[in-house]
């Protein structure tokens, strides 16, 4: 019957025969496995990678055998509702593209075809411990670098693999370019971690610096701060861009030019200590360097701020009035948007100071810090659990880390290595094999040179779900790696609360990341530490800390298994000794206090105070500064492009958001064909002309393989976080 | 007898393309097909964007169904419009007669040529996609009648979509209806998707639309 109305219409629309046929097979095809549907749907719980974060948020999927057939958010889960990237893994698991074999080059490096066969695990795991011991005998195992890009997942245990091989020398996207910046930041300041806490009912204002959480967060994140404007929370939105964040929340929203970070949080310093807004008896007890702080923001009066940020004067003195007038206020800082240029450390520690002259340092609806951070897990899968890392041994090997002279804040900060200056090391012979989970070469600035460096290596070996040419052409092994619906590993945490996940059978014969990490270290010769190859012996192995189980969690898989709190919620915790490791009063500093001056930096002969610092500079011939990177909703790094057609869709080639106004003096139209350049690189794109930007600057995402924006940027590192300037890269746009 | 609605609140929607892809995923929908699309629309003045949900209003009055030669278009008792494709001889009639550019005609391509993917496989009737064959949102009616809300109205981050019965004076609906306003009222179409619009942006916010035609 179908198939009769069906040529009746084609017939009607004179479509082609060929046409006919394909539709009509799928067609017919349906109909006869829908006649015959008898397959019962069960239910799965998953949790997304789709975005780099982890723990993730939370999917429910429905299945028929092995084929997931539609998804919801997972009832009740903390993350509430999805994103679109996340509905999208729906179509990424069956990607007629995805890599379900395990691949070696036949053809040498260099080659214009790298000429990948198929091979079998045993040879794969064979190549690979062979070149292992081979390289650890003659070069010594500091010499194999193992890295974590996208996702985080593996990371604990692939640093169980480093450490238990020997080397110290694990790096990762976030000792690249993400959290670890920040982080290394927020622990210069206050000796812990911090994007700020959730806003509540204490709240009274927010100051929200350079992120959009409905981008780049979780949906209860965006949720939260929805519920707080709607208690009425003063909301000061500090970023370049019009994003959402700042049409939707902000009393007070500041567009600074980009990284004039350091002299913003100055001037606003400046207005709150000349007004007596400060809590003055915080400031004189627990912060280090205070004087020294009063005294440099004295210079950035609001004028000489507005010359240097672009922020009118007046909105400086009002963001510092409604900040420090409407107190407690919060902080929201991004893991790492104000980290992307050549002051990145302490540009973000300029902000962190606000809040602490302010004295809402771990006050109700202040910076709280979480009175019980669940025990022995060690902040997050982006670090792991400092037990299953092996941490103590890997901090024993530190001497060997390669980092210390170029980075020496970072390195002594830091668990990852800062992996930038992998290019040097790689020529200096001190890394002659690369191990590499989700590794995209496109993360780096001037990528072609990590390209030619990494394929320089004696043997580099990558986990991926798709076969990316611009990291996969330089590599010996290519290994299929099992996608999120596929996984067991990790399972997920929120605070206290533990979700497990139940897989479907991987495609092929793809192999979840944790999996892979654990056969290697069998094959080197551990099964006992790795568990004999097992994800979920691995996971059982960390659950044990807090006396529970993967079948425990199977047991309880909607709501997971919550880890009873220690004690209850309490606030200045630094008062009573209950911040620092030795259980002594104060922050978890060498000064004991907030560092305004960090006596760790002053060590390593770096800037002490959270000082401005002109970047790189606009000039004639590149007049535009470039924003690299801002969230797009649908695309995270080099994912989600072919990835997900549902996604790419949305936007199917390099989009410049470039404002009106210098559109409009350069005779850009909506959709034309554009080069931007850089002094270093050019890239071919589309204009979208677009109020997202403010005038003199132009934004466009990374991660386009035909447009990579990394080439425009060059190899110059902050000192104190390593970083590149993504953010801060003068740039010129013509008409193609 | 319900007559279902919704309400979009223009203030809080992000543009973050969850709602679309949430449909996507749920109505296994052509590619180039959005039943629900984002419009952004860009106030130079202001310094804002304001994201324009479109998608097909459920009029009361619904001016695709008069105009439909073959009689495929129909209103459920619960004001639910619905398009049947087997009926439907992909005339067009209905995008000319639709003043918000709900319907579009499927494509004859997949996502994947030729590569029909697992889940498309053995599919409920709702997620039989006909190519040559008008396409638009049916308030996911087969969630609806499980007593479901739509899933773009599910996934939504911001809660920025509000469904509900629109004669049920108890219903969450109801509580907003007042700040809302009819995207081309003048129209005379009745739609019962309605908007919670940022000042200055509702005759600009009609305008976005008229222009995606």
């Amino acid at each position: 019957m179908a198939r009769l109305t069906r040529r009746t219409f084609m017939k009607m629309a004179g479509l082609s025969a060929a046409a006919l046929t394909m539709s009509d097979r799928l067609l017919m095809s349906r109909a006869a496995a829908q006649a015959g549907a008898a397959d019962k749907e069960e239910v799965g719980y998953q949790i997304c990678d789709a975005c780099n974060g982890v723990p993730c948020c939370g999917i429910k999927f429905y299945k028929t055998g092995d084929i997931i057939t539609r998804m919801e958010p997972w009832p009740g889960f903390p993350t509430a509702t999805l994103c679109s990237k996340a509905y999208a893994t729906m179509q990424r698991i069956y990607h007629p593209q995805r890599l379900k074999y395990p691949m070696k080059r036949t053809n040498p490096k260099g080659s214009p075809d790298p000429g990948f066969v198929r091979i079998s695990w045993d040879e794969a795991y064979d190549i690979t411990v062979g070149h292992m011991k081979r390289i650890g005998e003659k070069y010594g195992p500091h010499s194999v670098f193992f890295y974590v890009g996208d996702p985080k997942e593996p990371r604990a245990a692939v640093q169980r693999l480093a450490a238990t091989y020997g080397s110290v020398n694990y790096g990762d996207e976030s000792s690249v370019a993400c959290r670890k910046g920040a982080l290394t930041a927020e622990v210069l300041a206050f000796g812990y971690g911090t994007t700020g806490s959730p806003p509540n009912k204490d709240t009274k204002s927010l100051l929200v610096w350079g992120t959009n959480p409905p981008y780049s967060g979780p949906a209860n994140d965006w949720q939260n701060l929805l519920d707080a404007k709607e208690r009425g929370v003063k909301f000061i939105v500090v970023d370049p861009r019009n994003t959402p964040t700042a049409t939707i929340l902000a009393d007070i929203h500041l567009q600074p030019r980009l990284n004039t970070t350091a002299a913003l949080a100055a001037g606003m310093m400046h207005v709150i200590f000349k007004e007596g807004l400060h809590d003055e008896a915080f400031c004189s007890k627990w912060i280090n360097g205070i004087d020294e702080l009063k005294e440099y923001v004295k210079a950035f009066t609001p004028e000489k701020t507005e010359a240097i940020t672009w922020v009118p004067a007046k909105k400086i003195v009002d963001a510092a009035r409604l900040y420090a007038g409407n107190a407690p206020g919060g902080l929201k800082t991004s893991p790492q948007g104000t980290t992307h240029d050549l002051n990145a450390g302490n540009n973000h520690r300029a902000i962190l100071m606000i809040p602490a002259i302010c004295g809402y340092m771990d006050v109700p609806g202040g910076v709280e810090e979480p009175t019980n951070p669940l025990e022995g897990f060690g902040g997050g899968w982006a670090n792991g659990p400092p037990a299953f890392c092996f941490r103590k041994k890997m901090d024993q090997m530190r001497p060997h880390r390669l980092d210390n002279k170029d980075f020496p804040a970072f390195a002594e900060l830091n668990l990852d290595v800062q992996v930038n200056r992998i290019v040097e090391y790689i020529k200096e012979g001190k890394v002659k094999a690369f191990l590499g989970w989700g590794f995209n070469t496109m993360i780096w600035p001037q990528t072609h040179e990590y390209q030619k460096a990494i394929e320089s290596l004696e043997f580099s070996m990558a986990v991926d779900f798709f076969f990316r040419p611009w990291t996969h052409n330089y590599v010996d092994l290519v290994l299929p790696g099992a996608v999120n619906f596929e996984r067991i590993a990790p399972f997920a945490v929120h605070g206290r609360r533990l979700f497990g996940r139940t897989p479907v059978k991987p495609l092929g014969e793809c192999r979840e990341d944790w999996q892979i990490a654990c056969e290697i270290g069998v094959k080197l010769g551990h099964p006992d530490i790795f568990f004999n190859g097992s994800a979920e012996g691995a996971c059982n192995e960390i659950l044990k800390l807090w006396n529970t189980s993967y079948d425990d969690l199977r047991k309880n898989q909607e709501k997971g298994v919550t880890v009873p709190p220690k004690r209850p919620n309490t606030y200045r915790k630094y008062e009573v000794g209950m911040t620092r490791p030795d259980g002594k009063p104060g922050f978890n500093t060498p000064s004991g206090k907030i560092e305004a001056v960090s006596l760790i930096l002053k060590k390593h002969g770096l800037t002490a105070l959270p000082e401005y610092k002109e970047g790189l500079k606009i000039s004639k011939e590149y007049p535009l500064m470039l924003l690299s990177g801002g969230r797009v909703p649908y695309i995270t790094h080099s994912k989600w492009r072919d990835d997900a057609p549902w996604l790419l869709e949305l936007q199917p080639q390099p989009l410049l958001d470039i404002h009106p106004d210098d559109a409009a003096k350069r005779g850009i139209k909506k959709g034309d064909d554009l080069i931007l350049k850089s002094e270093w690189g050019q890239v071919r794109v589309k204009a979208k002309p677009s109020v997202l930007v403010r005038p003199g600057i132009v934004g466009l995402m990374h991660g386009w393989a035909k447009a990579n924006v990394n080439e425009l940027v060059p190899r110059q590192f902050d000192p104190v976080t390593g970083y590149p300037p993504y953010k801060e890269v003068p740039v010129q746009v013509i008409k193609a | 007898m319900a007559r279902y609605g919704m309400i979009v609140d223009l203030t809080i929607c992000t543009g973050c393309m969850t709602c679309v892809l949430a449909c996507k995923q749920e109505n296994l929908t052509k590619p180039g097909i959005q039943w629900n699309k984002i419009l952004e629309l860009e106030n130079t003045a202001l310094d804002e964007i304001t994201y324009v949900r479109q998608s097909c209003m459920h009029c009361d009055n619904p001016p695709c169904m008069g105009v439909c030669p073959t009689k495929a278009i129909s209103k459920r008792a619960d004001g639910i419009v619905l398009t049947d494709q087997k009926t439907c001889i992909g005339c067009k009639a209905c995008i000319d007669a639709c003043p918000y550019s709900a319907p579009r005609i499927n494509p004859k391509e997949d996502y994947f040529s030729g590569n029909a993917m697992p889940y498309e496989k053995n599919v409920a009737p709702y997620r039989v996609q006909m190519a040559g064959k008008a396409t638009r949102c049916t308030l996911c009616a087969h969630r609806i009648d499980k007593g479901m809300v739509p899933a773009c109205v599910e996934g939504c981050p911001s809660r920025a979509l509000i469904f509900g019965d629109l004669d049920d004076p108890k219903s969450p609906i109801r509580k907003k209806l007042w700040q809302s306003k009819q995207l081309l009222a003048d129209k005379g179409t009745h739609p019962k998707v309605s908007y919670i619009v940022p000042k200055n942006a509702f005759q600009p916010s009609e305008k976005r639309v008229l222009e995606d035609k």
